[in-house]
């Protein structure tokens, strides 16, 4: 024999690299137990106590010791009786699309709140599973438009949103995992939903007035008078402000009980309109306010009186 | 031990780190239903609905991480955890070699062991 290789003493390794994750399933299998006792003190004067014992584990690992086996069968039994957990489709809805996606919410903040979008034949829906709830919905005749629109995000990546401008005036954004596909779709279920084509063009909705309105908007530190887009259709009266999400005005012909002028200052001069509805009174005013007020008249099937302005 | 945050962007800092440990949570979900799943107690119903839920999760997870712009942020931090915690065990297992590796990475000359 020649030479022989000189070996390399062989050492003891260990797996190249722990993870938290591997860390977690070790501890989560074995289960763990932990005692806590602790006195939190200031100038060596207990004032907080904790006694704590805990044991955490997997369930598996809990049922092999024997714990929690009638809690664990009582958890899933009363699953079977609780409501159906699927996806609220209604009777004979056909799917078209589904994808991950999210709602934008802006009520008291804006966020995104992710979820499952689901486009059928009659509605396009965000809905979420766990826990369960339809985060929003539309039917596809309310859809007046959608449009995609690059946004960007917080991270600083740049995200592409799905914006759908409903018959309301009102805005709303998804996020889609493929938006552009979605967006073809929707189109295809309703060619009218193009962006720039309002609804009016479609014999359904009745156009009787659209411009300008300023409305005496109520808000906590008293009413506030503010510009905005009045438009009255066969779908309601609505207005809404450039920088509101929706319109802050929403209303069906039956919800107007009656009409009058009133002497008030305004932007536009000294005569305002004021419109009962079931909730109170809307107080508006316009370059034009008499051809505003007629327009509410036609709109609300001319069944309300409508005296002149005093001078 | 290098956990960095972006001092830059605080929010995206903050909302990476929580992200990050809402995706351990849910990797320990998974291993845990893993295990139940294989436990053969579960009816198929059951089986079915939460391999559903947590597929949705999983999406979830990741529309949010995309949604933000934050898949990058929430890699590096979990690499970086993940890093502490190899340390970690390497002290508990046997602190003697975890002091020489320590001492060899900084470069000071050995000892005798």
């Amino acid at each position: 024999m020649a030479d022989a290789f000189p070996l390399a003493p062989v050492e003891p390794v260990r797996d190249p690299q722990a993870t938290l994750t591997d860390l977690i399933e070790v501890l989560l299998n074995r289960g763990v137990i932990l005692h806590l006792d602790l006195i939190i003190s200031v100038a060596d004067i207990p004032l907080i106590g904790v006694s704590l014992k805990a044991a955490i584990a997997g369930i598996e690992t809990m049922l092999e010791y024997g714990m929690m086996r009638a809690w664990d069968e009582q958890t899933r039994a009363w699953v079977q009786r609780s409501i159906t957990r699927t996806v609220p489709f209604q009777t004979d809805e056909e799917l078209v699309a589904r994808m991950a996606g999210a709602h934008e919410h802006t009520a008291l903040y804006r966020s995104w709140r992710p979820g499952t979008v689901y486009l059928t034949n009659n509605r396009l829906f965000v809905f979420r599973r766990e826990p369960r709830e339809m985060l929003w919905e539309t039917t596809l005749e309310a859809i007046r438009s959608i449009a995609p629109e690059r946004e960007q995000s917080v991270g600083g990546e740049e995200r592409t949103r799905v914006r759908v401008e409903l018959a309301d005036g009102s805005i709303t954004r998804l996020s889609a995992s493929e938006p552009e596909r979605l967006i073809e779709l929707v189109r295809q279920e309703i060619p009218a939903a193009i962006p720039g084509e309002s609804r009016s063009t479609t014999t359904k909705a009745r156009l009787l007035y659209q411009g300008q309105l300023w409305y005496h908007e109520p808000r906590a530190g008293g009413p506030v008078w503010r510009g905005g887009q009045a438009r009255i259709d066969s779908s309601g009266f609505t207005w809404k402000a450039p920088v509101d999400a929706r319109a802050a005005i929403s209303l069906q012909p039956d919800e107007i009980r009656s009409l009058r002028f009133e002497s008030d200052h305004s932007p536009t001069g000294t005569v305002i309109l004021v419109v009962d509805v079931p909730w109170g009174s809307l107080r508006l005013a316009a370059q034009n306010i008499t051809d505003i007020a007629n327009a509410l008249v036609r709109f609300s099937s001319g069944r309300k009186e409508l005296p002149k302005p005093s001078e | 031990m290098g956990l960095t945050v972006d001092e830059k962007n605080l929010k995206n800092g903050v909302l990476s780190l929580v992200v990050t440990l809402v995706e351990v949570i849910q990797e320990a979900l998974e291993t845990q239903a893993v295990r139940r799943m294989e436990g053969g107690e579960l009816t198929e119903e059951e089986l079915n609905r939460l391999g559903e839920a947590l597929l949705e999760l999983d999406e979830a997870m990741e529309q949010i991480k995309a949604d933000h712009g934050i898949t990058q942020s929430v890699a590096d931090l979990r690499e970086g955890l993940d890093d502490v915690v190899d340390e970690l065990v390497d002290k508990l297992i046997n602190p003697r070699i975890a002091e020489a590796r320590s001492e060899r990475r900084s470069g000071v000359s050995g000892g005798a062991e």
